[in-house]
């Protein structure tokens, strides 16, 4: 497959030799090799079980505990203060979970998305294990696609991480009851909890796209942390474009528009609208960013 | 020599092989926004529906609207303005609508977007709910229960509607909750004003929230009026107004448009109109006013308010007199009257910094109504240009 690995250069410069075909053969090893959901499996696995993923995702779960904390041994907050429903939470402990959920959505989901998409691709080229991964009969594409499903799988868990943390933390510090919707309405704890998870599916999907931009940036270099910045950098760009007043007609197209929609969850009946417009939204980002990393990814020159 | 002559060759045939394997790689890089371009451009399209409506003359359209018979019906509600009202930092997008009953709320309601949720189940059951980011306004209408509701303080008011004004106004309500126009309401403002001032025709069908209806066009007869056009999509099989969109004289958009998104006939869930203030929230009875509707109106804004719906609310504030008739209509008010409410207008800052100096006044101009404050506190409101407003106010005197 001379098209699949062309101009590979053997003595790739400033890489680990002993190391590399380790992780290699640690992925390949759990099935058989070229099975697609065995070598997502093992991706997911080595995702999971670095600590960087740790790290990330218990800074993410210090959001909702820092919250919770400062609420309870601050004075109470009047209505109308500071984000939407912080002033619920000294009455109702599952707003820490909605509050922490808000507050981390413009910056701190993209800064943790943008490490992990960022890191997909560049993160192997960088340790030069990227090679051995191509020398294994699993071809770029399906690298590729296995590469994007394991960034996806953490843009699920790291809402999850913060809602389910921001409840069980807001239930030991406060009160839980009925959780009063926007409406109106109240839903009892456990009706709320299947809210808390809509709401992490909502900003799963927002973050589809912003996975993909850092997909496609990674397979532009072998320094990871190029990529990463450029991905952060990417999506506060587009969050900055959203605010201007005189860009109106651009912002239904950046993908960050509907980020902070999903208060829409919070209604009595739900109104999906946004969801269906940021699912849109965010499915052409990723083929649009999914056709141009596989435009890249498969025309480039694997170096290391 | 030979050998590498040879070589070089094949590299080269490699070489375009994979070149033009490489354009073929990048092809669904090229692909998928022409995709998605063409996706949007169709959808955009205003689609044409499958059967055209049967022809029906402007007369024939109005009785459609005069005897719609659509008592339940849920859907939602779009409304874009584009007045040249300040923007306000409270009407931003991450902060939450103004407390009610500012002069500040009702700005915030009369610019820019905003979505409601309409649900209406028979004459006496309505609900609207104004959606903003993180926060909610509701209007809940229950027999002669009214709640109002903003989720941005967790505030509650309620209004018990007297038996005989929900008489009288019964017919109106079954297009919106007390204070809330929908389209209905706006659309029968609008037809009131027809007479010989105005040309009625009946454009090309057009197509709003997925339903094919009759486009009443509405054209002054008068340059005189900041109105150029008002145009009323009428429900090509219930008669239903579906939206309203007025066009400033001379503007190519609208200046105001408010219509449906979406829009379903089901009778809405009844468990919708069932308010009970939420544990921890302020409630407030609110008196029942001598004359409901003003107030209503004043201190709850629903969603929209047409510029025309500034007129009765002025009126109703005092002695008024009327210069002008049809669209070139001006509204006066007597100085002692008004005195209060001149200068509770600008008392507000917001409206105050909005208004501008003029000779004679302040002027609080927008595309479609002006209204001047003269400096011994009257007020002069039209759809007329501001030098029509002056001499009024002058004739006045």
């Amino acid at each position: 497959m001379p098209s699949s690995l062309p101009a590979e250069i053997p003595q790739a410069a400033g890489t680990a030799p002993q190391a590399a075909p380790q992780r290699a053969s640690k992925r390949s090893g759990s099935g058989a090799p070229g099975s697609g959901l065995s070598f997502l499996a093992s991706e997911l696995k080595v995702l999971f079980s670095r600590r960087r993923t740790w790290a990330l995702l218990l800074a993410l779960a210090a959001i909702p505990v820092l919250i919770a904390v400062a609420v309870k041994v601050s004075s109470a907050v009047p209505p109308g203060r500071g984000p939407a429903f912080l002033d619920r939470i000294t009455q109702n402990g599952l707003f820490v979970a909605f509050t922490s959920m808000l507050v981390s959505v413009p910056l701190f989901m993209p800064l943790a998305v943008g490490v992990v998409a960022g890191d997909t691709i560049a993160g192997e080229a960088g340790l030069g294990t990227l090679r051995y991964l191509l020398v294994a009969p699993a071809g770029r594409v399906r690298l590729l696609l296995v590469k994007y499903v394991g960034a996806l799988a953490f843009c699920v868990v790291a809402p999850l991480a913060i809602g389910l943390t921001g409840a069980a933390i807001g239930a030991a510090l406060f009160p839980v009851g009925p959780v009063t919707l926007l409406s109106g309405g109240v839903v009892q704890p456990a009706e709320a909890a299947v809210r808390i998870v809509l709401i992490a599916a909502y900003i799963a999907v927002s973050l589809a796209g912003l996975s993909a931009i850092g997909l496609f940036l990674s397979t532009m270099t072998v320094v990871p942390v190029g990529a990463m910045a450029a991905t952060v950098v990417v999506s506060v760009v587009s969050e900055v474009l959203d605010q201007l007043p005189q860009l109106e007609w651009l912002h239904p197209w950046l993908f960050s528009h509907y980020w902070l929609g999903f208060g829409d969850m919070l209604r009595q009946p739900v109104l999906w609208d946004s969801f269906g417009s940021n699912g849109l939204l965010q499915a052409g980002y990723v083929a649009v960013f999914g056709a141009l990393a596989y435009g890249r990814f498969v025309t480039k020159d694997i170096l290391s | 020599m030979g050998s590498n002559m040879l070589d070089s060759s094949g590299g080269l045939q490699g070489r375009s092989g994979l070149r033009r394997r490489t354009w073929l790689r990048w092809l669904p890089a090229a692909a998928a926004p022409v995709v998605i371009a063409v996706g949007t451009l169709t959808g955009s399209l205003p689609a044409s529906a499958g059967d055209p409506l049967p022809a029906k003359t402007p007369a024939q359209v109005l009785e459609m609207v005069g005897t719609h018979q659509v008592l339940s019906f849920s859907g939602t509600l779009e409304q874009v303005a584009d007045l040249g009202l300040p923007e306000l930092p409270a009407a931003g997008k991450t902060s939450a609508p103004a407390s009610p009953g500012s002069a500040a709320s009702v700005i915030e309601l009369l610019s820019g977007q905003h979505t409601a949720r309409i649900y209406v189940g028979g004459k006496d059951n309505a609900r609207v709910q104004v959606v903003d980011q993180f926060a909610e306004r509701d209007v809940v209408r229950h027999g002669n229960d009214v709640w109002f509701y903003s989720s941005k303080d967790n505030t509650a008011e309620h209004l018990t509607l007297p038996a005989e004004t929900r008489d009288s106004t019964s017919s109106k309500d079954a297009q919106g909750a007390p204070g809330v126009p929908a389209p209905g309401d706006l659309a029968q403002q609008f037809l009131s004003r027809i007479d010989p001032t105005t040309a009625v025709t009946v454009g090309p069908d057009v197509v709003v929230a997925g339903r094919s209806a009759y486009n009443l066009v509405l054209e002054p007869r008068t340059d005189a009026t900041l109105v150029g056009k008002v145009a009323i999509a009428v429900d090509g099989h219930t008669g239903m107004p579906l939206s309203v969109q007025v066009t400033a004289r001379g503007a190519d958009k609208p200046a105001f448009r408010s219509g449906f998104t979406a829009l379903s006939l089901d009778t809405p869930d009844q468990s919708l109109f069932s308010f009970t203030p939420p544990p921890g929230s302020t409630v407030k009875d609110v008196p029942v006013p001598a004359k409901t509707h003003e107030p209503t109106d004043a201190q709850h804004p629903g969603p929209p308010a047409s510029p025309d719906q500034l007129l009765p609310q002025l009126e109703a504030k005092a002695h008024v007199s009327v210069a002008g008739t049809g669209w070139e209509t001006v509204v006066g008010t007597a100085a002692g009257a008004s005195g209060s409410a001149a200068a509770s207008l600008l008392g507000d800052p917001l409206l105050a910094q909005a208004a501008v100096a003029v000779p004679g006044g302040r002027l609080l101009s927008t595309a479609l109504l002006n209204v001047l404050i003269t400096d011994d506190g009257r007020i002069f409101a039209g759809m007329v240009a501001p030098e029509k407003l002056q001499a009024a106010a002058a004739a006045a005197r």
